[in-house]
């Protein structure tokens, strides 16, 4: 048996509804610091949580998706529990560097605006 | 099998690193609530909202690093008795421990730097009203 399938067939499950859910999440609290930083403008605000909602929806899952190629090939069955949390561990913490970087950048500039009040 | 027993230390090592880090964020995060609102001077909207953006955080990196230390590198001919399994386990579990418990100070720490930058700017703003 291709081992190999059946990791990308545990991964790609996992990895989607992980990407997804947390789009959603951030889709849906950020926007009130998005409100912050442009003061109330709730239609631009909605556009702009949309955009940023797709460009994030197509980096991760495609990164997730294109990183399937560069596996090492799974002999056993339990290099399968190993290639699996190896891949998702690193996809996981790249998402929580991504996500502290963009709570950086927010915090970042509501004060700058803040100051220049 | 001759893997079985590292199967077991997975089996064992997942479900106990899952459960820790689940507890371990619902109680700085709900606890944290009440801080944020203190923090943010009472607009809630955005107090929840940072809280629920820094649970998510927190969640995503500590499974992210429990999966990536999850691996037990096997000695192939000699099979591994349950001894140097709990050995193993122990290690990794007790590990993880120690690194949740230091995530937990650095956000705790995180939350009160943001508590007293918040403090400087109600002082700033009442100096100005003074004036």
């Amino acid at each position: 048996m291709n081992y190999n399938i059946v990791t990308y067939s545990v991964y790609l499950p996992i990895i989607f509804f992980i990407t997804i859910r947390i789009g959603w999440i951030f889709n849906k609290n950020g926007e009130v610091f998005l409100l912050n930083i442009f003061k109330g403008n709730t239609a631009l605000v909605k556009n702009i949580n949309r955009l940023l909602l797709i460009g994030y929806y197509l980096v991760n899952l495609g990164y997730a998706v294109v990183t399937i190629s560069f596996w090492e090939k799974v002999e056993r069955p339990i290099e399968v529990i190993n290639t699996l949390s190896g891949v998702l561990g690193k996809i996981i913490i790249l998402l929580a560097i991504l996500h502290y970087n963009n709570i950086f950048w927010l915090t970042y500039i509501t004060n700058s605006n803040t100051l220049k009040q | 099998m001759e893997n079985s027993k590292i199967i077991i230390g997975y089996l064992i090592y997942l479900p106990v690193v899952i459960a820790l880090t689940i507890y371990v964020s619902k109680m700085l995060f709900k606890n944290g609530k009440l801080l944020m609102i203190d923090i943010f001077k009472g607009k809630e909207d955005i107090a929840l909202a940072t809280n629920k953006l820094f649970e998510i955080g927190f969640y995503l990196i500590n499974i992210g690093w429990a999966l990536l230390i999850l691996k037990i590198s096997y000695y192939s001919q000699i099979e591994i008795g349950y001894q140097k399994l709990i050995e193993i386990l122990s290690k990794k579990i007790g590990g993880f421990s120690i690194y949740l418990g230091t995530m937990l100070f650095l956000n705790l720490l995180l939350f009160f730097k943001g508590r007293n930058k918040s403090k400087q700017s109600i002082k700033i703003n009442t100096k100005e009203e003074l004036k």
